[in-house]
């Protein structure tokens, strides 16, 4: 799993007693997860998104009771705040996953990019916490607050869109 | 499956706001495009014990006192005697300085042919917010001594 990095509970504790050297060394840690997890949901919006989950992190961060369950206090935040940067956007190339189209190297990231961007951002949110972070229906259905029939669904449709823009 | 797929990056500038954001105190932040490259904005502005005197006009002088890696110990005298020990965090694009009463930060990023730079200050004392109207001058102050320096113009 992506966010199982151990972090210092001493420098947990010191960013939530408010230290500047704490909160910006936290921020240091943090914003490479934040970042992976903002940037297939919310694409081009992902710094944005990641700017503004670190600010909600940072700022809530007296709330978060045990060090341990950090990266998963994140994960939570930043998938959220990825979903609603990213629905602020008017879609411009939205359509259905089954018109999604094959692009031409399956290895270019510019591809991933555009198969994704064919998604709306709770497909792709469905995405990233099963398969970069690794979480059951369950789980990912209580961080984006569906049932996890509704995980499932998203999870089908965007894995078939991402089927046919593979032509596997 | 997901290596390449796109990773939000969050630029020292973003950092800096986020920062000024989740500091407990009220901070002064400024931003400025300086029409020179990002390499010769940052090594000017990186160079501590030149500099702060320079744009900071409540510091009489600053000296490195210590240095491992990207840390730092900065000893800064005031204009009127008055010290204070920094402890820095200094890298490329990046610097955070904080003493006992004061946080100070500094962040750039290459932009178009110019440099996106970012300062941000503010006093860590009880009552902060009645310093709101030093700070801001302070800061003006120092951010129009950013942009104006001739080095900078292009």
């Amino acid at each position: 799993m992506a966010g199982s990095e151990e972090v210092d509970p001493a420098l947990v504790r010191a960013a939530q007693r408010g230290d500047p050297m704490a909160l910006g060394e936290l921020m240091e840690i943090l914003a490479p997860y934040v970042g992976r997890i903002c940037g297939p949901i919310a694409l081009q919006d992902g710094p944005d998104a990641a700017q503004e989950a670190l600010i909600l992190v940072l700022r809530g961060l007296r709330g978060l009771r045990e060090p341990a369950a950090l990266f998963g206090w994140v994960r939570v935040i930043a998938v959220r705040e990825a979903v609603r940067v990213a629905r602020r956007r008017v879609p411009i190339s939205a359509m259905p996953v089954e018109e999604v189209s094959a692009p031409g190297d399956p290895e270019l990231a510019v591809d991933i990019t555009d198969t994704l961007a064919r998604l709306t951002p709770e497909h792709r949110a469905v995405l990233v916490l099963r398969d970069i972070e690794g979480l059951d229906e369950v789980q990912a259905g209580r961080i984006l607050a569906v049932p996890p029939g509704t995980v499932r669904s998203r999870l089908f449709r965007a894995r078939l869109g991402f089927r046919k823009a593979w032509g596997s | 499956m997901t290596e390449n797929w796109p990773v939000a990056d969050l630029d020292p500038v973003r950092r800096l706001r986020v920062l000024a954001a989740a500091v407990r105190f009220p901070v002064y932040v400024g931003e400025v495009v300086l029409p020179a490259p990002f390499e010769e904005v940052w090594a000017d502005v990186s160079d501590l014990e030149h500099e702060l005197p320079r744009h900071l006009s409540t510091v009489r002088s600053a000296r490195v006192t210590r240095a491992e890696g990207d840390r730092l110990e900065l000893l800064a005298t005031g204009n009127f005697g008055q010290r204070a020990r920094f402890d820095v965090v200094l890298r490329p694009g990046w610097c955070l300085m904080r003493s006992r009463f004061v946080l100070g930060a500094m962040a750039a990023v290459p932009e178009a042919a110019g440099t996106r730079f970012a300062a941000l200050g503010g006093f860590r004392l009880p009552g902060a917010r009645l310093t709101r109207p030093l700070l801001t001058m302070l800061g003006d102050r120092a951010m129009r001594s950013f942009a104006e320096r001739p080095d900078t113009r292009g």
